[in-house]
C-alpha cells in the first residue's frame, strides 16, 4: 500500500468521523420540532402531550438500553443467555406493583364495580390467545423485530423495518377482517380472568411479584448454567 | 462531556432499561388510565389507507365489538396510537442521533425483504386473536394482572422457539 493510499485513507476516516460528530445538529433540530409538537398538544389536547411526551422517553430508552423482547426470548434459545430475559422480569416487578396501586385507587372510588371498568389491558383468555401469540413469537423472530423494536428501528434508518411495518398492517387488516369468525368460532366462549377477582388486589399483587422472582432465579440459574459449559 | 458519553453514547444496562420501561408505563397508565399499547394502531392506519381507496373498513364487524371502535372525537389517523407510535420512532431517533449512530440501513437480500414481510403479516394477524402485541399482550397485560398476559408470554415462547428453528434452517 503507497503511503498516497494510507493518507487518503485516513483522511477518509477522519471525514467519516466528522459526519458522525455531525448527527448533533439534527438530533438538535429533532429535539425542537419535538418540543414545538409538545407545546401545540399543551394547547390543544392535553391528553395527547402526555402521550408524546411519554413516547417519546419510550423510545429514547428503548434505543439506549437496546432493548429488545424478541432477543429476550431468542438468546436463551439461541445462544442461553437471559440478561435480556432477566431485565424484562424485573421490568414486570416494577410495573405489577405501579399498575397495582393504580387500579386499587381506582376501584376505591367506585361501587358495583364490572370487570370492563377496571383501568388496565384486561382481555378474554382462550385457545385464541395461545395461536395469535404463537404466530406473533413466530414472525418476531423471523422479521427480526416486535411491535417496540420494529418502531425503534425504524427510527435508527432500518429501511427493513418499514416493510416490517407494511407486513404489520396487511396483517392486522387481515386478522380484523377475520374477527368475525374467531370471535364466534373461539372468543365468544373465552372468558375474561381477572386474577385479582379471586384472590382480592394486594393477594394477587404478593402473590404475582413472588412468581417473578422465581422465574428470575430461573433464568439466573439457567444463564450460569450455560456459561458454564461453554467455558 | 464524560457524562454526555455516558449516557448518550454508550449503550445503557439492560435492567436500567427495562426499570425504566416499567415506570414510563406507570406513570402513563396512571396519568392517561391506559397503558402503552402499539399495535391497534397499525390497524388504525391500514384502515385509513382502505378509505382513502374508497372503502369502508369502519363497518367491519371487529370496530363493534369488545370496545374495539375509536373513542369519541377520534378518527383512524387522530387517536392515542398515532400520536404514541410516532413519539416512539423520535424518540429512538433523537437518541440514535445524539449517539451518531442513526444511519439508513439497507436491505440485505431478497430472503430478508420476504421473512420481514412475512414476520409482519404472522405478527399483525396474530395480535388481532390475542388482543394485542408484546407491548399490549404482554408487557401492559400481566401487570394488569389479566391472565390472558400470561399465556401470551408462555405461547410467544413457543411462538419463538419455533421461529428460531425457521431462522436456522432459512435463513443462516
Amino acid at each position: 500500500m503507497t503511503s498516497g493510499r494510507i493518507e487518503e485513507l485516513k483522511k477518509r476516516r477522519q471525514r467519516e468521523f466528522k459526519r458522525k460528530k455531525n448527527q448533533i445538529k439534527y438530533a438538535v433540530f429533532c429535539i425542537i420540532v419535538a418540543i414545538i409538537i409538545y407545546a401545540f398538544f399543551l394547547i390543544h389536547n392535553v391528553n395527547y402531550s402526555i402521550l408524546w411526551l411519554i413516547g417519546l422517553l419510550l423510545g429514547f430508552v428503548l434505543q439506549r438500553s437496546r432493548f429488545c423482547f424478541t432477543a429476550s426470548f431468542r438468546d436463551p434459545i439461541m445462544v442461553g443467555s437471559t440478561s435480556l430475559f432477566k431485565a424484562v422480569v424485573v421490568a414486570f416487578m416494577i410495573s405489577t406493583v405501579g399498575f397495582a396501586i393504580v387500579q386499587y385507587n381506582f376501584i376505591q372510588g367506585v361501587q358495583n364495580i364490572s370487570l370492563n371498568d377496571i383501568p388496565g389491558q384486561i382481555h378474554p383468555v382462550g385457545i385464541h390467545t395461545a395461536l395469535g401469540a404463537i404466530l406473533f413469537g413466530i414472525g418476531m423472530v423471523v422479521s427480526g423485530g416486535c411491535a417496540s423494536g420494529t418502531l425503534m428501528r425504524i427510527g435508527e434508518g432500518f429501511l427493513l423495518q418499514i416493510v416490517v411495518l407494511i407486513g404489520f398492517i396487511v396483517g392486522v387488516l387481515m386478522g380484523a377482517r377475520h374477527f368475525e369468525f374467531w370471535d364466534k368460532f373461539i372468543i365468544s366462549q373465552a372468558s375474561t380472568v381477572y386474577i385479582p377477582n379471586y384472590t382480592g388486589l394486594p393477594m394477587a399483587t404478593i402473590i404475582q411479584v413472588v412468581v417473578l422472582i422465581l422465574l428470575y432465579l430461573l433464568a439466573d440459574w439457567y444463564d450460569k448454567k450455560n456459561s458454564m459449559m461453554s467455558m | 462531556m464524560q457524562i454526555y458519553q455516558k449516557l448518550f453514547k454508550k449503550p445503557w444496562p439492560y435492567l436500567m432499561g427495562g426499570a425504566l420501561l416499567a415506570i414510563l408505563n406507570i406513570i402513563l397508565f396512571a396519568s392517561t388510565g391506559e397503558p402503552w399499547k402499539i399495535t391497534s394502531g397499525f390497524l388504525y392506519w391500514g384502515a385509513a389507507i382502505l378509505e382513502f381507496f374508497g372503502m369502508d373498513p369502519g363497518k367491519w364487524y371487529y370496530f363493534s365489538v369488545y370496545n374495539n371502535g375509536l373513542d369519541s372525537g377520534e378518527t383512524f389517523l387522530n387517536n392515542y396510537y398515532s400520536v404514541i407510535n410516532l413519539a416512539v420512532i423520535m424518540g429512538a431517533l433523537i437518541a440514535a442521533l445524539l449517539a451518531s449512530e442513526f444511519k439508513w440501513k439497507k436491505i440485505k437480500n431478497k430472503r430478508q425483504l420476504f421473512f420481514g414481510l412475512l414476520g409482519g403479516i404472522l405478527m399483525g394477524y396474530g395480535t388481532r386473536l390475542s388482543f394485542g402485541c408484546n407491548i399490549g399482550s404482554y408487557f401492559s397485560a400481566i401487570p394488569s394482572f389479566s391472565l390472558h398476559g400470561w399465556v401470551f408470554g408462555i405461547f410467544m415462547f413457543i411462538g419463538a422457539w419455533i421461529g428460531s428453528k425457521v431462522l436456522f434452517r432459512y435463513l443462516l
